[in-house]
């Protein structure tokens, strides 16, 4: 037993010895970046751009995926505030992570969120505008049907961040005075929102079954607008030039627009430049520099036929 | 000797663990400061380890803990959302755990289903009606009342240079955790449960009540259960149907590991709050010293099958065989 | 014929010496016992036989030759096999494939040949008249004696490896019936026909006097004697043992007035008892004896509550309750027949299993009084002669002797009014047997009603006022035990109830 012993503790301190070498004392500020989504691919992109400015800069990043534990991030931001680190960036709702913020801000550590939410103790937010995305595809469908028409919307007020882009499409729409909002659809989403939203555009295409009588469908989101676009084409009414915009750019939609056919535009979310632009922003603020913003904004891509191909 | 070594070997384990980390990150881990914060992070993993200790006495295990938590803290946000004070949206999370644990108990004992298997159908049920009832959605923000957070990140303030504050979900875990050791060591109830996982059928034998003690036993564990999910959403300030899921794997990691310093590998209430804390300390330390995340669960897994081979291979030594 | 000699064996475990110069000689063709009360050494001596362990000093020839038994493999080579009391069989595989665990099984163009199989398993169950075991049947269908007669076939195998001459039996009747364990002789005089050698350990003097050709008891870890069946009785093996004569075996009874009846029992009926009708006072001691599935061992087990009963039984006139719980709590006692499996709690303190039907006794608001708990743990563990380092030392420590004197700790610790034996001395040994006679005639004295049941007739008679007699479940009748003789009572126990 007393040899059994001996060798627990060698093979323990040469797992430590191992351990300690494994830890590369760079110079540079000690970054901690954590988030409870690091298996979804939007937060991989994030991650890596910001991996990759970070190395630039010279920093030590400890990349920390609590796999879903939303507690879990609270606890490692304690334990990166207790280590010292410089600056911790966040990819979760601040509203949840209260304690952790606390726990930084007594230690005067800023903590910085990538596409997390606004709170008081995050020095910034970065993230894609919402009511810039919705502008672009309202003006689109705007001056593509040259300022007059009847234009259906699909939107979702429930949800905050969709809601705001219906507010910006409203308007936009509002402002030339020959279109008509013939519609405002909320779709139901239990299903993803394709399969209600084509219904609902059945319907409407059935009330309106002259030709030119409706123009355009702008949706808050891609779902519904290849919703619409399943509904337009079943109908046999591709031919009419209906021209249907989404936002976010899903691979669906990317397709549909390739396609050329009714689906024109949407909008796509630079993720790389966001954890690019978070590093940045830590950067500002370790340099000693006051954000007045506390949102960030990285500019977003209008995804039309034009450019589908090249457009990541 | 080898006796010394197999009783307190997983403690020396402990002590050197803790000094490893002493001596690799001297200025921030020996701090009363972080030992508050890693009671803190244990906090609901002591309540889970605790009351599993309670079912795992009898020989049986409860995988239902962990949906449980989340079903707790989803009922007490729905509450919240429906305008309920926080003392009824606390009541009904409690209701619910004691009714899911007793529902436990009766599959066990009554109609005598094998725990693993019982357990792990409820496990799948409670976790599918945390969904319903939440709809699958996180609920936070306005719809939690600021007293219920508020819980989480209040304590009573120990003063010092830079005041200190002994946690409020610390002390709620200490209070589980003495109440389940009054319950386990000091009561002839905690004795007949031993009994039952010493000798199910002898303690029968002997005039112990085994159908109903192992049925208010899953009872107090999902009582428990609810405790852990409700401390949980307090800390997070919401509810998800997902967010308790971690804590019944690592709870079951807690009391084996606490089972390795036990006399003859029998659980013990304070040796699983010591295993605890191992867990709590792995992860505080090697997040310190920017181990990666992967990395870390993967030495977790380690000390844990080193804790337990050395202690297999002690009682091997003894018993010769 | 084979011969294997031991001499001057010596193990030391720590400052405690197991084996002290012990030693005896085994022949091929004759069955030798080895007696000796717990602790006596003759684990060791098998475990150094086996190979399990290895002598600090001491030769071990075969045929004139030095042998090393360092490994169990060893101990094979030289034709050694041993069956302990528990067996190793997998219930779910046939008789055949049981046999066939330790070896190849035949094979025919790669696959098992089932064909070769059986029939090589159906020849060794021949061989040792066992034929009325099917080799296709499987395991778990066979009671504990069949499946011993399988593991000692499985040795008579033809093919691989040198041919088994000794055989190392240990307790091999511990779990036994009567009819099984008639069976087990049957194939050892095969066994001992066909020129092998046994040897035979066990804790029953009817079976090591019927059996055996010569008897070596230990004691002490040192050889007392060897001695030819001829030269030898009952009286002479115990005082080898024990250094005391058979005379004081059963102490004397102490004439004393019974008391008033204190379970009355009416048409008791339950799973294998068809009826019983009995009635117990105060300070006397009844006996239930009967064939194995007579129902004695079934009517205790109704009487404590642990399983469904029917007909009138009053304690002290009040209704007798039925579970456990309420019949320890009215002064019934039990100590249960299974010590291992229905009594003790083998990892568990010692003083654990003792109070454990009393701690709502010991206990206040719920709360253990540990105190009062550890003061009559002990004062009962010193009224049993418990041999322990202390009340917290687990059970599973101890020897089987007291082992048992936990249990009867356990009864005695309420103070109970009725105390239910089953089969009490059940793989004791002879010291911790006159201990535990000692106890029940101590307890009778003080006006405790004691009922036993045993399948060791002698005790009965030796212990027991009247001896109430089972045959299928039925009570048959209820004799006085004052000078009855074993084949008297043996030929009652074997009457079919009169219709």
């Amino acid at each position: 037993m007393a040899l059994q012993f001996t060798r627990r503790a060698a093979i323990m301190a040469a797992g430590f010895a191992a351990l300690s070498a494994s830890m590369a004392v760079a110079q540079g500020e000690k970054v901690a970046l954590i988030t409870p989504y690091l298996a979804q691919p939007g937060t991989q992109f994030y991650v890596e751009a910001f991996q990759a400015r970070a190395a630039e800069l010279g920093w030590e990043v400890n990349v920390i995926d609590t796999a879903g534990d939303v507690a879990a991030v609270i606890a490692r931001m304690e334990d990166v505030t207790t280590q010292g680190v410089s600056a911790i960036v966040i990819n979760v709702d601040p509203a949840q992570v209260g304690a952790g913020l606390a726990a930084a801000a007594a230690a005067n550590i800023p903590v910085i969120g990538m596409d997390a939410g606004t709170d008081p103790l995050v020095r910034a937010n970065v993230t894609s505008n919402g009511y810039a995305m919705a502008a672009e595809t309202a003006v689109y469908v705007a001056n593509r049907i040259a300022g007059a028409g009847n234009v259906v919307m699909f939107t979702f007020d429930a949800f905050p961040p969709v809601q705001v882009r219906g507010v910006v499409a409203d308007a936009v729409f509002a402002n030339f005075p020959d279109i008509k909002v013939l519609d405002r659809i909320t779709p139901n989403v239990d299903d993803g929102g394709i399969a209600d939203s084509r219904a609902k555009m059945e319907a409407i295409l059935a009330a309106n079954p002259e030709p030119g009588s409706i123009k355009a469908v702008w949706a808050a989101w891609d779902q519904p607008a290849l919703g619409a676009l399943q509904a337009i084409e079943a109908a046999g009414r591709g031919g009419e030039g209906i021209v249907i915009t989404g936002i976010d750019a899903n691979p669906q939609a990317r397709d549909a627009i390739a396609a050329g056919g009714n689906f024109e535009a949407s909008v796509a979310q630079d993720f790389a430049g966001i954890g690019r632009t978070t590093a940045d922003t830590v950067a500002r603020v370790l340099a000693g520099e006051v954000l007045r913003q506390n949102v960030v904004y990285v500019p977003t891509v209008l995804i039309t036929a034009a450019n589908v191909k090249d457009a990541k | 000797m080898a006796h010394f070594l197999r009783t307190y070997g997983t403690l020396l384990g402990m002590v050197l663990l803790v000094g490893f980390f002493w001596i690799s990150l001297p200025d921030t881990f020996m701090t009363a400061r972080n030992w508050l914060n890693i009671s803190q992070q244990v906090s609901m993993l002591a309540v889970v380890a605790a009351v599993m200790t309670v079912v795992m006495v009898m020989g049986d295990f409860d995988l239902s803990v962990g949906s449980m938590a989340s079903l707790a803290g989803v009922v007490a946000a729905v509450m919240f959302v429906q305008g309920f004070g926080i003392a009824a949206g606390v009541a009904a999370a409690l209701a619910v755990g004691l009714l899911g644990g007793l529902v436990n108990g009766l599959l066990v004992s009554l109609i005598g289903i094998l725990p693993f298997v019982a357990t792990l159908a409820t496990l799948t049920m409670y976790s599918g009606l945390a969904f319903v009832i939440s709809g699958g959605k996180t609920i936070f923000g306005r719809d939690i009342p600021q007293g219920f957070a508020d819980f989480a990140r209040g304590g009573i303030a120990l003063g010092g240079d830079k005041p200190l504050v002994l946690p409020y979900l610390t002390l709620t875990a200490l209070a589980v955790v003495a109440l389940v050791w009054l319950l386990l060591e000091q009561t002839s109830y905690g004795r007949r449960l031993y009994a039952i996982g010493g000798n199910m059928e002898a303690a029968r034998l002997a005039g112990v009540r085994v159908t109903w003690l192992r049925l208010t036993a899953f009872g107090f564990t999902g009582v428990g259960a609810a405790v852990a999910g409700l401390m949980y959403a307090a800390r997070v300030a919401s509810a998800n149907p997902t967010q308790g899921a971690g804590l019944m794997l690592s709870a079951i990691a807690a009391v084996f590991l606490g089972m390795t310093m036990a006399e003859n590998g029998q659980p013990r209430v304070l040796a699983s709050l010591a295993g605890v804390v191992v867990l709590g300390v792995m992860d505080n330390g090697l997040t310190q010293m920017q181990v990666d995340s992967y990395v870390r669960e993967v030495l977790v897994g380690l000390i844990i099958l080193l804790a337990v081979s050395i202690s297999a291979l002690g009682r091997r030594a003894v018993t010769g065989r | 014929m084979p011969q294997l000699s031991l001499s001057g064996l010596v193990k030391t475990y720590g400052a405690a010496r197991a084996l002290d110069g012990a030693g005896l000689v085994l022949r091929g063709g004759e069955v030798h016992a080895l007696m000796g009360e717990n602790g006596a050494g003759k684990s060791t001596l098998i475990r150094i036989l086996a190979g399990l362990e290895r002598a600090d000093a001491g030769e071990i020839l075969l045929d004139g030759r030095v042998l090393t038994l360092g490994s169990p493999a060893a101990a094979e080579a030289a034709g050694l096999r041993f069956l302990h009391q528990e067996l190793q069989v997998v219930p779910g595989l046939s008789v055949a494939e049981n046999m066939h665990l330790a070896r190849d099984y035949p094979t025919r163009f790669g696959l098992v040949d089932w064909r070769a199989l059986h029939l090589a398993a159906e020849a060794a169950l021949q061989r040792l008249g066992v034929g009325h075991i099917g080799a296709r049947v499987p395991m778990a269908r066979l009671g504990p004696g069949d499946q011993m007669l399988v593991r000692i076939a499985a040795t008579l195998l033809q093919g691989s490896g040198p041919a088994p001459w000794l055989y190392v039996l240990d307790e091999p009747t511990a779990a036994l019936t009567g009819a099984e364990a008639a069976r087990l002789f049957t194939a050892i005089a095969r066994l001992k026909a066909a020129g092998a050698g046994v040897l035979y350990v066990s804790h029953r003097m009817d079976e090591v006097l019927a059996l055996a050709d010569r008897v070596t008891v230990l004691r002490d870890g040192a050889h007392t004697s060897t001695e030819a069946r001829a030269d030898t009785d009952q009286a002479r093996l115990i005082h080898a043992m024990t250094g005391r004569e058979l005379s004081d075996m059963y102490p004397a009874r102490q004439t004393a007035a019974l008391g008033p009846v204190l379970l009355s029992v009416r048409g008791l009926a339950a799973a294998g008892l068809a009826s019983l009708d009995l009635d117990l006072r105060a300070g006397e001691v009844v006996g239930l004896a009967g064939l194995a599935g007579s129902g004695r061992n079934a009517a205790l087990k109704a009487l404590i509550g642990a399983v469904a009963r029917r007909g009138r039984v009053e304690l002290a006139g009040a209704a007798l309750a039925v579970t456990p719980a309420g019949t320890w709590a009215q002064g019934l006692a039990y100590v249960p027949r299974e010590r291992r499996a229905e009594g003790v709690m083998l990892l568990r303190a010692l003083a654990e299993t003792v109070s454990l039907p009393h701690l709502g006794a010991l206990s206040r608001l719920g709360f253990l009084d540990r105190r009062a708990e550890r003061g009559a743990v002990a004062a009962r563990g010193a009224e049993v002669r418990l041999k322990a380092r202390g009340p917290g030392q687990p059970v599973g420590q101890l020897s089987g002797g007291n082992q048992q004197k936990v249990l009867f700790a356990r009864a005695l610790l309420g103070r109970p009014k009725v105390l239910l034996l089953d089969e009490p001395t059940r793989g004791v040994d002879v010291g911790a047997k006159f201990d535990i006679y000692s106890l029940i005639r101590g307890l009778s004295a003080q006006g405790v009603a004691v009922l036993i049941a045993s399948s060791d007739l002698p005790e009965l008679i030796g212990l027991c006022d009247r001896i109430a007699v089972l045959h299928g479940g039925v009570h048959t009748q209820t004799l006085a035990a004052e000078g009855l003789t074993e084949a008297e009572l043996l030929a009652r126990c074997y009457e079919s109830p009169t219709r």
